[in-house]
């Protein structure tokens, strides 16, 4: 059984259609690339997959592990293992990193019927981690994003994802603008992550994250739909050509 | 006109006072000012956003105060004093600070208060358990009365007190206190009030001095009244004073809550820094008027003032005016207000991590709150107020 089933969805921001009777299947297992010219509305179905409400759906459905996933408040679409990185992570004055992920952490595990972990079990969790995305110490006890740096904001991202042990890890766009130890250090993260019971779609711009998360699809996004899938070398291909020769073949059409 | 409304409220409430004969020059000072000043209207400018001239308009009736109860901390003095006599375990006396004559509220409450609770921590004496004290408050219908209170922590003394204000008054009547605060040479102080009257009025004023080298700190934390009026005025008389004013206030329904401080920098190298901080729901109005004046002398001077406030409804109304008066060339201050929404983004990034709507508010507020109660430093204290906290929220979210 697929673990996100995604049918004709569409969406909109102010009054501005994005999404057109979009689709897109991901087995566990799987990591889908989502590629496409700024604009063609891959952030907006990362936002509409987690639940932001700032996003009309105006159609379609989405099937996550049996569940209808548009009818779910984003904590539920949290608890039920789907996990959003964002592209730009909200900083958070006056709330640790550690208070943050003791809470978070508490909820998904009573969803899952698991009692809260005691304080030494959380830490020692939480340090094994860290470690997997390199995150500093230190980091921990500062306020959520708060003065972090790009990548470390993006590191951050990655932690938190490592801490909710999603079944569905979404990435938008977390390598842009990294540096290449950060891009590094966030691939690895994903990579120790990957098993054959979770899946990813990571969203991108650029085809240099795919060198160190191997895809095993990519899909083109364009004017709201998916218009071209393939392996990864199809991303070679973009990186090569650029979009234009899609949005000319497609005018051709 | 105002003299005549003034003079009847005043000996309306003086009859049915037991009031004693003692502190008389300082009582008649008092009813000379308020003669002068009247019972405040909205029309003085301190007065414009809160109304506590109904409550006098509707009649009041004087009533003695309930007596503070307060637990024994080793190094502290304390105990009730009905005259200048026997307040001889003080150093200070009651109404040295002459706020009586400048301020109608510490003016009416010179007139009218019976005894007052006096507290001293003697020279070098090093306070380490928390000075607790009490003030339940269960005044009827159209009930007056007021309450003293004068704290002396003298020279290279410490003390950490707390003054909670609880019970349910009635929602026409009101207290009346007035605390004056005594902080000597390389003394430390920290004051932490509570205020939870349920439906009742409020008026109070803490009139501080500090002398040169001390640390002053007070934080005032209000979570029910239907009217709170809360004046601090804190006079920095030496050089290489610390002080820090924090105030954390949640209003709902129709709650009034209005902060008036002032922070008198006379002398040059001392510190001020106050931050307040205000969630408001329901139709309720919030205040904050804080004034940092920095005298000609008061040079080096370093003051910083910030009020920062979350609407939860479009119909709550924050009121807010910080000043800065500086009559000196060489100093740093800098003030800033704002009053917005809870953050959007922030309330979904903590849902997209699982923590439902209410969970995410109540984090991002408790920390809002956290700038203020973390200069709170009995810890027992600071987890009580944020549970308060949770549960104000709570029933503001209704």
């Amino acid at each position: 059984m697929s673990l996100l089933a995604i049918k004709n969805l569409s969406a909109r921001v102010e009054e501005k259609d994005i999404l057109k009777n979009f689709n897109l299947t991901v087995n566990p297992g799987e990591v889908h690339a989502i590629m496409g010219p700024n604009g063609s509305g891959k952030s907006t179905l990362a936002s509409v997959l987690a639940g932001n409400e700032s996003y009309e759906v105006t159609g379609g459905e989405v099937d996550f592990d049996g569940k209808d996933l548009l009818d779910m408040a984003p904590e539920e679409r949290a608890r039920e293992g789907l996990f959003l990185a964002f592209q730009y992570p909200v900083e958070i004055p006056g709330v640790s990193n550690v208070n943050f992920m003791k809470a978070a952490v508490t909820e998904v595990r009573k969803h899952r019927g698991l009692e809260p972990l005691v304080a030494k079990d959380f830490l020692a969790y939480m340090k094994e981690k860290k470690e997997l995305v390199e995150l500093d110490g230190k980091l921990a006890g500062r306020s959520v994003n708060e003065g972090f740096s790009g990548g470390e904001k993006k590191r951050n991202e990655i932690f938190q994802m490592a801490m909710l042990d999603p079944k569905l890890g979404i990435l938008d766009e977390t390598d842009s603008g990294l540096d290449i130890d950060a891009l590094r250090i966030v691939a690895n993260g994903v990579n120790k992550l990957r098993s054959k019971d979770n899946a990813f779609v990571v969203i991108t711009h650029y085809q240099r994250l795919l060198d160190y998360i191997i895809p095993d699809f990519v899909h083109v996004l364009y004017n709201g739909q998916i218009v071209r899938s393939g392996t990864k070398e199809l991303a070679l291909e973009l990186e090569e050509k650029g979009y234009d020769w899609i949005k000319d073949e497609l005018a051709e059409a | 006109m105002s003299e005549a409304i003034t003079t009847s409220i005043l000996s309306e409430l003086v009859s049915g006072a037991k009031r004693p004969a003692s502190y008389k020059e300082i009582r008649s000072e008092a009813e000379g000012f308020l003669a002068e000043s009247g019972i405040p209207s909205k029309k003085h400018e301190d007065w414009k956003y809160t109304n506590i001239k109904r409550l006098f308009d509707n009649g009041l009736n004087f009533t003695p105060a309930n007596d503070i109860t307060f637990n024994s901390v080793e190094g502290v003095e304390i105990s009730w004093c009905t005259d200048v006599e026997t307040q001889c375990i003080a150093s200070q006396q009651i109404g040295t600070t002459v706020i009586h004559t400048k301020e109608a509220h510490a003016a009416l409450n010179t007139s009218l208060f019976e005894k007052a609770l006096v507290i001293r921590v003697k020279k070098g004496t090093q306070v380490t358990d928390d000075l607790v004290l009490n003030q339940t408050i269960n005044l009827e219908d159209n009930n007056f009365s007021a309450s003293r209170v004068l704290i002396v922590v003298e020279d290279n003394a410490l003390l950490k007190c707390q003054h909670h204000y609880t019970g349910s008054p009635s929602s026409s009547s009101l207290l009346n206190n007035l605390t004056e605060v005594f902080v000597g040479q390389n003394a430390r102080l920290e004051l932490n009030y509570v205020q939870e009257i349920g439906e009742g009025n409020m008026m109070t004023t803490t009139q501080v001095e500090c002398q040169r080298d001390s640390n002053f700190t007070t934080n005032c934390i209000q979570l029910g009244g239907s009217l709170l009026r809360n004046n601090v005025n804190i006079s920095l008389k030496g050089e290489n004073i610390e002080t820090h004013l924090n105030g954390f206030y949640m209003l709902n329904g129709k709650e009034l809550y209005d902060n008036h401080t002032l922070v008198d920098h006379l002398v040059p190298h001392c510190e001020s820094n106050e931050i307040y901080r205000g969630i408001l729901a329901g139709k309720s109005t919030g205040v904050f008027n804080g004034k940092v004046f920095v005298h000609r002398d008061a040079q080096k001077t370093n003051g910083y003032q910030s009020n920062n406030n979350i609407l939860l409804s479009d119909d709550a109304t924050m009121n807010s005016k910080p000043e800065l008066e500086i009559y000196a060339d060489d100093v740093k201050c800098s003030h800033g207000s704002t009053t917005g929404q809870l953050d959007e983004d922030a309330v979904f990034y903590l849902r997209a991590r699982g923590l439902d709507e209410f969970g995410a508010t109540a984090l991002l507020l408790t920390a809002f709150a956290s700038d203020v109660l973390n200069s709170i430093t009995n810890e027992e204290l600071r987890e009580m107020l944020e549970e308060k906290i949770q549960a104000k929220l709570k029933e503001m979210r209704g």
